[in-house]
């Protein structure tokens, strides 16, 4: 026990084998599919089990009784190779149009699915050793080692296949718009090499414009792929788990051989601190104990020994796991997997091979790219189609098309979207919640599931001790002013009843103080030891103080250590007392053994006959700390009679003598890994903002329902179907089970549905635990709440969390306690472990969704009036008021900081009071704010913008009628002399000056629009007024953009580089009316919206 | 046990609806949508869009009604170099070839002996005319007045010179414009711009006298930039053989004229184009500027002959128009024009 493993005591367990399991069913014997399908759950009930306390075997039964019955009618055999995979539907039956390759990855992931399925730890070790062609005493031979190296592989985990990095960068170079814009680039340098080819001198005009969409689209293109590059790096923490060597024996002699070159049948030596090497079966066990934690998220330590004890490997006692650590004593034994074969290896490849769904965010923009391309699409297909009927050239149809793609896509708004996330992450890491993929930020907003792991999540991690009961008295050790400590007493230091039983917990106890740990305060200092005897050792530190000294003084001279068939711990210690017995025996384990061993009770300072009454006191205490949930150890004592045991006695502890006396019975202690402090406002803020927390564990049933109950996971007064039948006092069976909303489900319940029925429990239930899952039951019932169309959160921290983590649509790790697999899996990282900090990750979330939306509004409106010039152009053939490389201006310059301000904008309302959005309706890019986008405010802009260009070509001479159907002798180079409205005529450089200081003013004008339309995207429902401008980045972009507008026209040379024209300060005004109609329209139509929800302008124009 | 709510309530509930698809969009059956809205959705939409359209067409007429206002309907707001067309007016040239075949061919190709081929440039030449003509009959004798050098108070609002259309040597219609016989007229002419008016060499502004030394000086300068030996020595002819003293006015009216001149771009060029000559004269007389939106004003032009251009080859002719406030530039084309010639 030393800090070189890292995952001890990472975990608590109610598993300790010598604590009274209340009748439960152990650990993982239900993972696997066991004995038949077949045998229903009436069968079941008849278990000695008392399964009654936990809900939920009833329910799935009546789900049986819905569905077709199953054929064969008859039982099958418990033959384990008769079991059928747990996803019935996911074994892959799919056309053979797939190839090969395909066709075996996903076999190999339906296979992974599974349950673990061995027989080596049940056959017999002679059967074994034949199978494995070894020997225990020689191990294998150098060239069987060899042999079974290229049989059954290396000691590695395989890597998953990997996307080659080109692949990744191309897909990149050619996803969301980059397309379009490479059809843009290419039909701008194709229109330059037909001019090039006709005209030795032709203007270069097409390939600088090709050249800026090619860079536009390289740049994005790095941009995301840079983005995309930190991938997950799931496989190298696994191989940080590998251990370096192994002692192994092989012909005869035992050497020291590198893991990975470990081979099934090698006979390893174990010895406490190593890490496993391989999944090995025991054949010597001295004392070994094993910390499966990374397995199984428990982190009790585990005793090992070389007999089989459970058909299950994952519960028989004579398998210890790759990657799991040896944590007391030695063993040896037959490697029995390697690498990918073992449990680590699967959990570790399912994890990977998972494919994690599309993230919403990601859906709704390519949702929305859909749509902009198609109507990008629409639009340029159209406008050729009428070009050329038109009779324009095949060259001057395409140049159309080019401005039509520039002006439709929005070149900027990816990269702005991946800004605002950025932003948002930045903001979120602040508040501890790290964000590994930017997407991920929304996600959170959308989860209307979160699927909990209790311990180290919900629950501090850390057992402490709950309730004592002595004296025939429940008493709180904590927190006595909690509701839910109402109605027990309080302990009184000093009471001989307390201090009785506080002598036994502190002497009979085997964890102490690790040393040199000065001036820390009891809660914080290190402990070495079992978590049970850690946290009562604390315990009695704060309240009673120098336990150490105390045990230094009552020496203890002999100890019965813990064995799991006693299920009992005992040491008798040197304690003079007045009656002259010279030692004293305490002795703690399960209440039911110790009560068995006592016939006296300490009552009142009393001690009394253990008569009936009392007995039926501690039954009816110990029943009702175990319905808590909690564990629950006895504790007794003994005065050694002096007679027999005078001073300097000597014992034997092999075979003690003074097990034949009875005891007297002093008291119990529970205790709990209690849940986080802030746990149960957050899963209420979570409720109320409409999401649905689901816990989801490893642990008991029974603790699982009491944490669920503390936390709020179920709310006070719902009760499940067994407890609604205790209640009324009728069986199960003749409650209808849609009275109830709750159901703890167990994991072995899970293993007998199929999709249906959980989905059906899914739907059914508004309050569910799932408890005793394993891992592959945790990615299953994951994908039963996707299946319902919930975007679903998973938080956990153990390796066995990890599939689950890869699956959901976000998983969420744990940064101080989480494992490194399952950091790897995860998509978010919370950094102070705070279950509290989700709440802040689906307020951000929310957030930023509301506010992307507001940031596309804002870009998508003048793509409109970047559009409606070359539609005038076309149809009213008027010269170009808006050039291309104008709209870049607009699209790559002034928009984007206006944009991303947005995502600094506050919640219009209470975000955390509305529901989930729901990903059907509730997208992104609606038809409502297209409609409102594109056909109003967009509209407005395009006349402002066309208004500013007749004030220019006016007032130099061209009025607005001589312009219609100017542009072929406009764009004429060969004319050079073209007449205005006033007789002026007009050299083809001239005109072109003219044009290129329109499309300067017409640049203005939309900025000065967009001023407007920034305000007004600021908030889609109350008013402005109430609103306020105290967003100071988006106040700062308005200026900004202003300023890079005047920097843009004003700058010497941009009339070279930009075509841009200096203007007039008057040309600025005409679009300032318009700016003003926004703004009020706007105001108006929210004020409707207020005013009349539900009415046809809130159907039509909220957005 | 309630069997039958049981199963109700247990019943698989609907999976969420997956995407019908595009032919659900285009039309949905159960609520008779067509494109995703039913009949009355698309017909309120359509009614509240026409509004919109309406009303918002209605502001911007508003908006630009109230900017019509501050604009003069006889001159353009802004001017020479307040306006984008500046101070240096480009040279045009007729007949031009046919813009829809090709925007930016300055080619003027035709076969001397075929009249239907020819007609198409002549015929240009022949409207150009007609249209003065119509310009002079529509404005009258009193808002025109013929005017020579020494007329006084030419340029004014309301009246205008008359461009002389019988001045034209051979180049008339009854001639084809010479195209029939291979010796083709074209019309060079200069742009207007309002308010422009050339400056005359040897002077230093409008008001001061004139000087021979910055005289000399401005035609080297010119023969520098381009002006051909002949031009030059026409123009010193001319001013020689007016008085300084005595006719100053005149002397500075005849020096504010643009020349003009056509030329072979290159030495090959220049041998085949041959021998030019220019009606009525080489270059446009000051009277005619500055141009004023006048009633009746006739846009001034000069006939440039090739009495004997090589047939067959293509020959490059640039023409420039020379003053003092005149800069040449090929690039931005002002000042100066180009076309290529080719005869069969």
């Amino acid at each position: 026990m030393s800090a070189g493993k890292p995952n001890m005591g990472r975990k608590l367990s109610r598993k300790s084998s010598y604590v009274f399991e209340n009748g439960q069913i152990p650990g993982y014997v239900h993972m696997i599919r066991q004995a038949s399908r077949t045998s229903s759950m009436v069968s079941r009930t008849t278990d000695p089990e008392p399964r009654e306390s936990y809900g939920s075997p009833r329910v799935s039964r009546l789900w049986k009784e819905t569905r077709q019955p199953r054929t064969p009618a008859t039982p099958e055999p418990p033959d384990v190779d008769e079991r059928t995979p747990l996803l019935l539907g996911k074994t892959p039956k799919k056309p053979d149009t797939r190839s090969d390759e395909e066709a075996k990855a996903e076999s190999v992931l339906a296979d992974l699915r599974k349950e673990l399925e061995m027989d080596s730890h049940k056959i017999s070790l002679d059967e074994l050793y034949t199978r494995l062609e070894t020997n225990p005493e020689n191990g294998l031979s150098n060239r069987q080692a060899e042999l079974h190296q290229s049989k059954y592989g290396m000691n590695l985990l395989t890597p998953p296949k990997e996307t080659p990095e080109w692949i990744k960068f191309a897909r990149n170079l050619l996803g969301g718009f980059a397309i379009l814009m490479w059809i843009g680039a290419f039909l701008c340098f194709a229109a330059f090499a037909v001019q090039n080819a006709t005209k030795p001198d032709a203007p270069k005009d097409y390939l600088y414009l090709g050249i800026v969409l090619a860079s536009v689209v390289l740049i994005s293109g790095l941009f995301s792929y840079y983005q995309e590059a930190k991938s997950s790096r799931i496989m190298d923490s696994f191989k940080k788990l590998v251990p370096q060597h192994a002692q192994v024996i092989r012909e005869g002699s035992q050497l020291s051989v590198c893991v990975t070159e470990l081979a099934v049948g090698d006979v390893v030596e174990l010895t406490y601190g190593d890490r496993i090497p391989a999944d090995i079966r025991l054949i010597e066990s001295f004392g070994l104990k094993v910390d499966n934690s990374a397995l199984t998220g428990e982190s009790e330590a585990v005793a090992r020994s070389a007999e089989c004890t459970h058909d299950n490997p994952l519960e028989t006692k004579n398998l210890v796991f790759f990657s799991t650590s040896a944590i007391e004593g030695t063993g040896k034994g037959i490697v029995v997997n390697v690498g990918d074969k073992t449990l680590m290896g699967r959990i570790a490849g399912l994890a990977s091979r998972l494919e994690s769904s599309q993230t919403p965010i990601a859906r709704e923009m390519d949702h929305f790219v859909h749509i902009i391309s198609s109507v990008a699409i629409f639009f340029g297909v159209l406008f050729f189609i009428i070009s050329v009927a038109m009779g324009y050239s095949w060259l001057d149809s395409a140049v159309f098309l080019i401005g039509i793609i520039v002006a439709n896509v929005p070149e900027g708004l990816l990269a702005t979207v991946t800004v605002c996330l950025a932003l948002t992450a930045k903001r979120m890491a602040s508040k501890n919640c790290l964000v590994k993929h930017l997407e991920a930020v929304e996600t959170l907003g959308s989860v209307s599931v979160i699927c909990s792991d209790k311990t180290g999540t919900l629950t501090q991690n850390k057992m402490s001790m709950s309730r004592m009961w002595y004296n025939g008295k429940m008493h709180a050790v904590e927190r006595p002013d909690d509701p839910d400590n109402e109605g027990l007493s309080k302990i009184i230091v000093g009471d001989p009843e307390f201090m009785a039983l506080a002598t036994v917990a502190r002497l009979c106890s085997r964890a102490h103080f690790k040393v040199g740990q000065v001036g820390i305060p009891d809660a914080l200092r290190e402990v070495v030891g079992d978590a049970t005897e850690s946290a009562i050792l604390k315990r009695m530190e704060t309240l009673l103080g120098n336990v150490e000294q105390y045990r230094f003084r009552n020496k203890k001279v002999c100890e019965i250590p813990f064995n799991s068939t006693n299920k009992y711990q005992a040491s008798v210690h040197c304690n003079k007392s007045d009656c002259g017995s010279h030692f004293l025996l305490a002795m703690k384990g399960a209440p039911e053994k110790i009560i068995e061993q006592c016939s006296t009770i300490l009552i009142n300072g009393e001690t009394k006959e253990l008569d009936e009454q009392c007995k039926a006191e501690f039954k009816a205490a110990y029943e009702e700390l175990g319905a808590r949930g909690e564990r629950v150890i006895g504790f007794c004592d003994y005065r050694l009679p002096p007679e027999e045991f005078p001073e300097g006695h000597l014992f034997n502890t092999e075979n003690p003598e003074f097990m034949s006396f009875t005891f007297r019975f002093v008291g119990l202690i529970s205790l709990i890994d209690p849940p986080r402090v802030n746990v149960p406002n957050a899963v209420r803020t979570c409720r109320s903002a409409g999401i649905k927390v689901v816990m989801v564990t490893g642990d008991h049933p029974l603790t699982a329902k009491a944490i669920a109950r503390q936390v709020g996971i179920i709310s006070p007064g719902n009760k499940t179907l067994d407890e609604l039948a205790a209640t009324q006092g009728v069986p199960v069976s003749d409650l209808d089970p849609s009275q109830v909303k709750v159901a703890v489900i167990h994991g072995s319940e899970l293993i007998d549905m199929d999709e249906e029925e959980l989905d059906a429990i899914i739907r059914n239930f508004d309050e569910l635990v799932f408890a005793r899952t394993s891992p592959q039951q945790k990615l299953q019932i994951v994908e039963g709440f996707q299946r319902q169309g919930t975007c679903v959160a998973v938080t956990g921290d153990g390796v066995n969390d990890s599939p689950a983590l890869k699956k959901a649509d976000i998983g969420i790790s744990m940064g101080i306690t989480g494992s490194d697999v399952s950091k790897e899996a995860a998509d978010m990282i919370l950094l102070d472990d705070n279950f509290a900090s989700i709440v802040t990750g689906v307020e951000e979330g929310r957030l930023i969704f509301d506010n992307l939306k507001k940031c596309v509004f804002y870009t998508l409106t003048d793509n409109i009036s970047e559009l409606t010039p070359f539609f005038l152009f076309i149809l009213a053939r008027i010269p170009l008021p808006l050039g291309t490389i104008s709209i870049l201006c607009i699209d790559l310059g002034t928009d984007v900081v206006p944009a991303v301000s947005l995502a600094y904008e506050k919640g219009e309302s209470d975000i955390m009071r509305r529901s989930p959005r729901n990903p059907l309706k509730d997208n992104l890019v609606t038809k409502q704010l297209i409609s409102y986008a594109y056909g109003q405010i967009g509209m407005i802009e395009s006349f402002a913008g066309m208004l500013t260009y007749f004030v220019i070509m006016s007032e130099n001479g061209f009025l607005p009628l001589k312009l219609l159907g100017l542009r072929s002798q406009w764009d004429a180079q060969q004319i050079n002399d073209l007449e205005d409205s006033f007789g002026q005529e007009w050299t083809y450089e001239q005109r072109k000056r003219l044009e290129n200081t329109c499309s300067a003013a017409y640049f203005v004008s939309i900025v000065v629009c967009q001023w407007a339309n920034l305000i007004i995207s600021k908030t889609r429902r109350v008013s402005i007024f109430k609103k306020g401008m105290t967003n100071w980045v988006l106040n700062f972009a308005l200026i900004f953009e202003t300023a890079l507008a005047c920097v843009l026209i004003y700058t010497p040379g941009m009339d070279v580089a930009l075509k841009m024209m200096p203007l007039r300060v008057h040309w600025w005004l005409p679009a300032l009316p318009f700016a003003i109609l926004i703004f009020v329209y706007d105001e108006i139509r929210r004020l409707i919206i207020r005013k009349f929800p539900g009415s046809w302008v809130e159907e039509e124009f909220y957005y | 046990m309630d069997e039958g709510h049981l199963k109700q309530k247990l019943a698989p509930t609907q999976k969420p609806k997956k995407e019908d698809g595009f032919k659900e969009f285009l039309y949905n059956p159960e609520t008779g949508a067509v494109l995703g809205r039913t009949g009355m959705s698309w017909l309120l939409i359509f009614i509240f869009y026409i509004i919109f359209y309406i009303a918002l067409a209605a502001f911007s007429l508003l908006n630009f009604y109230l900017f019509y206002l501050t604009i003069s309907v006889d001159a353009p707001k802004w001017t020479m170099d307040s306006s984008l067309i500046g101070t240096n007016p480009g040279v045009g040239f007729r007949p031009r070839p046919d813009q829809e075949d090709s925007t930016d061919s300055t080619l003027i190709w035709f076969k001397q002996q075929d009249p239907n081929d020819f007609k198409f440039w002549s015929k240009q030449l022949e409207e150009f005319i007609e249209k003065i003509e119509e310009i002079q009959k529509d404005a009258g004798d009193d808002k025109t007045h013929s005017c020579t050098l020494g007329t006084e108070n030419t340029t004014n609002r309301n009246k205008s010179c008359i461009v002389d259309l019988k001045q034209l040597g051979p180049c008339t219609k009854e001639n084809d414009f010479g195209y029939g016989q291979g010796k083709p007229c074209f019309i060079i002419k200069l742009n207007k711009i309002y308010g422009w008016k050339p400056e005359a060499y040897g002077y230093k502004d409008t008001k001061s006298e004139f000087n021979q030394e910055l005289f000399e000086r401005d035609m080297k300068r010119e023969q520098g930039k381009g002006m051909p030996e002949d031009l030059a020595r026409h123009i010193k002819q001319e001013v020689d053989k007016l008085d300084r003293k005595r006719d100053a006015l005149l002397l500075r009216r005849h020096l504010e004229t643009v020349w003009i001149s056509c030329l072979g771009e290159n030495v090959a060029d220049m041998e085949n184009v041959g021998e030019i000559l220019y009606y009525p004269m080489q270059g446009i007389p000051s009277y005619y500027f500055p141009y004023m939106n006048q009633k009746g004003y006739q846009p001034p032009f000069i006939m440039v002959q090739f009495t004997n251009p090589v047939h067959g080859v293509l020959i490059n002719v640039e023409c420039k128009a020379f003053a003092k406030n005149v800069i040449s530039e090929r690039i931005a084309r002002v000042g100066q024009t180009h076309f290529e010639l080719l005869i069969d």
